[in-house]
């Protein structure tokens, strides 16, 4: 069900249009930070480039050290090395009150002692910027987040869905050059979250701000995100579209940690460069993938099939590999099979119910296939 | 042609499902009908002990005492006289001032002190909590004597002033003076405004300062539009007990203050112990009660009596 609810996200954000960047400087630009709290070395030679007006994702379990780049980004924690540039200038000495970044935080920290208007206005009085100009701001940011029925209330009287909105347009109303997105909707039920993730990109599309979004779930990153960086331990392993990473990982962590695939360890055969065809012995058997980063012959790798792209046949001589099914599990719109190789390693196999796979029984030996193109190989 | 609800419309009735806010409901009948009999020990308490000696007290402020003793004939006898003398007037108003500074020193000792709390780790927040509560395991009786020792002629301040030079003769305000018995005051009180202090900055959400500084607010704007309000319950209900014990106060300025520093505590209790005259001490009991709490209701009407007594915002 899970790995269905993630093709969808993924045609949806690839098809999207690419953000109207100019060619020209990132508008974010991280450089080689690292961060360490007493003995922890939380982040590790962190670099890279945030596009003006993407929609940019950290993506990574917790305690990947996301969150710490990403208040490293707002001013709250300053690097112990490296340096970050906002629109071309430095602000490694700039305080969180004069970046031009402005935060949704995760539990949303709203004022509770003011309305929601009052909350919204803030950064803009903070600012002094005349009262006039407040009012026709705070009612535009009102119905950017579509929430101007409701003015005059109180904090407290609001969802969690309602705060959620009015936290975002009292970042928004200071027409940030970077909005930052710490798991804004973590703290938000499933229905509401699917909800407003189709919020945040519309509002994100209306303003064109750039906006930096962390979060763990993986499903939420590859539906809202024009690119994804996916963290581990204080690393980024990998930055790429969202179909980029779920097609062409470069580490087994990425691929472990986004969809359902199986792994098959072997040793290369021949070496080959990135993204060419690379021959691995598996059980002596030849498998053939594409190289996710260049490989030398006998380096131990994995070959990573996604459940989708596994395919079983019928007739067993046709397949680069034989089993037996164990188990089938129809989950509505696809049967997930699981097979038992003669090694003693299960592999699954997930396929639409209108193929082949859903004629299958418990106890049948079958072939298993793939398309060679659809096989990524991985250092393991 | 099929129409397709708009987004708008599939939010509606969410939003506004969600929006019925939970009242809160005041008037709910308890669990067990019983419980309320739990307290009625306290109520017979309060009425044994609370309620009659105030009526009694009430009632005695318009009988007449005598050298021959008290007759219960009632007059206005012992109102007239308060209002004829202008000592009484003098006395009343200068307990309330010593009240109202007392209450502001105390609040500018304590707020940052609280916020110093609030702001350590939980460990070290508990060490310092201990510490600042043992000076009041002791009495307060000892705690006021002890200044005696510290600020006396030949106390330890004016010894080491005169050691160093800095000074030829000891200084004679330092004790029996209204310094003094500012000192003992705040000394002695300062923990009921640290402590209601501290728990409304210690509840205080540290990402609400973040979300300010994010915002752009200086440090000082921080604190005037989100640590000061959100503070508020705390200050009130700490000015309020602190102004309402020093009101009361009158140990601490008859150990400390001297003939100059006498509190309207002090001639209450002249009445009742000295001049045996418990009528007129009835009388001066009852005015002063009156008088504080017409204060308190003042500063009620601009705060709202819910945040000075249950430090609710």
């Amino acid at each position: 069900m899970k790995s269905t609810a993630m093709y969808k996200s993924e045609y949806s954000s690839s098809e999207r249009a690419a953000p109207a960047s100019s060619p020209s400087a990132p508008m974010v630009c991280v450089d080689g930070v690292n961060k360490w709290f007493g003995q922890d070395q939380v982040l590790r030679n962190i670099s890279v480039e945030i596009k003006d007006g993407e929609f940019f994702s950290l993506l990574g379990p917790s305690g990947c050290g996301k969150t710490t780049l990403m208040r490293i980004i707002a001013g709250f924690e300053f690097p112990t090395e490296g340096t970050i540039l906002i629109d071309q200038r430095s602000v490694v000495d700039v305080p969180a009150s004069r970046r031009p970044t402005n935060m949704v935080f995760q539990h949303f920290a709203l004022f509770p002692h003011m309305s929601i208007e009052k909350n919204i206005a803030f950064g803009l009085e903070m600012k002094r910027v005349p009262r006039s100009t407040i009012a026709t701001k705070v009612k535009e940011a009102l119905a950017l987040v579509r929430l101007e029925k409701f003015s005059g209330r109180k904090i407290d009287e609001l969802s969690g869905g309602q705060k959620q909105r009015v936290a975002i347009a009292r970042a928004l109303v200071n027409e940030p050059k970077v909005l930052l997105l710490d798991e804004p909707l973590g703290a938000l039920d499933l229905q509401l979250r699917l909800q407003m993730q189709g919020e945040l990109a519309r509002i994100q599309r209306a303003t064109g701000s750039t906006f930096i979004f962390v979060t763990h779930d993986q499903a939420e990153a590859m539906t809202m995100s024009d690119r994804i960086a996916v963290m581990d331990r204080g690393e980024i392993l990998q930055v790429g579209t969202p179909r980029d990473i779920y097609e062409r990982p470069t580490h087994r962590f990425v691929a472990e940690f986004i969809g359902h695939s199986n792994f098959f360890e072997g040793v290369v055969c021949a070496g080959a460069s990135i993204n060419e065809y690379c021959p691995v012995s598996y059980d002596g058997v030849e498998l053939v993938g594409r190289g996710a980063v260049p490989l030398e012959v006998g380096t131990k790798v994995a070959v990573m099939v996604r459940y989708e792209n596994l395919q079983l046949l019928a007739a067993p001589e046709n397949g680069r590999l034989v089993g037996n099914v164990t188990n089938k599990i129809f989950t509505g719109p696809t049967v997930r099979t699981d097979v038992l190789l003669a090694n003693g390693k299960t592999v699954t196999s997930e396929q639409p119910v209108s193929s082949d796979a859903v004629n299958l029984g418990v106890g049948q030996a079958v072939g298993i296939h793939w398309t060679a193109a659809n096989a990524v190989v991985l250092n393991s | 042609m099929v129409r397709t609800p708009t987004q708008d419309q599939l939010l509606q009735p969410l939003d506004q499902a969600a929006f019925r806010a939970p009242v809160k409901r005041l008037d709910a009948k308890p669990l067990f009908p019983l419980v309320s009999l739990l307290a009625l020990p306290a109520a017979i308490w309060l009425a044994l002990f609370t309620l009659a000696p105030l009526l009694l007290t009430v009632v005695m402020s318009f009988w007449k005492s005598t050298i021959f003793g008290t007759t219960t004939t009632l007059s206005w006898d012992n109102y007239q006289r308060f209002f004829s003398d202008p000592l009484y007037g003098r006395v009343l108003l200068k307990t309330l001032r010593v009240a109202v500074l007392t209450t502001i020193f105390c609040l500018i000792v304590s707020y940052p002190v609280a916020w110093y709390l609030a702001s350590q780790n939980v460990a070290k927040k508990a060490v310092l909590l201990v510490a600042v509560f043992i000076p009041f395991w002791v009495s307060y009786i000892i705690r006021t004597f002890v200044w005696l020792p510290i600020l006396g002629r030949t106390g330890v301040i004016n010894q080491f002033l005169q050691y160093l030079g800095l000074i030829d003769a000891p200084i004679n305000w330092l004790l029996y003076s209204e310094f003094t018995l500012y000192i003992g005051l705040i000394y002695v009180y300062l923990l009921y405004m640290l402590l209601p202090i501290f728990l409304s900055l210690d509840k205080l959400d540290r990402k609400l300062l973040e979300a300010a500084s994010d915002l752009g607010a200086s440090p000082f704007q921080m604190f005037m539009r989100v640590v000061l309000p959100l503070s508020t319950p705390g200050i009130i209900s700490g000015s309020v007990m602190v102004f309402l014990l020093s009101c009361g106060a009158y140990v601490t300025p008859q150990i400390l203050g001297g003939p100059s520093a006498i509190m309207f505590g002090n001639l209450i209790a002249e009445q009742f112990i000295g001049a045996s005259n418990w009528a007129f001490g009835a009388m001066l009991s009852v005015i002063f009660i009156v008088v504080v709490l017409l204060v308190l209701a003042l500063i009620g009407k601009k705060a709202g009596m819910q945040k000075i007594f249950l430090g609710q915002g």
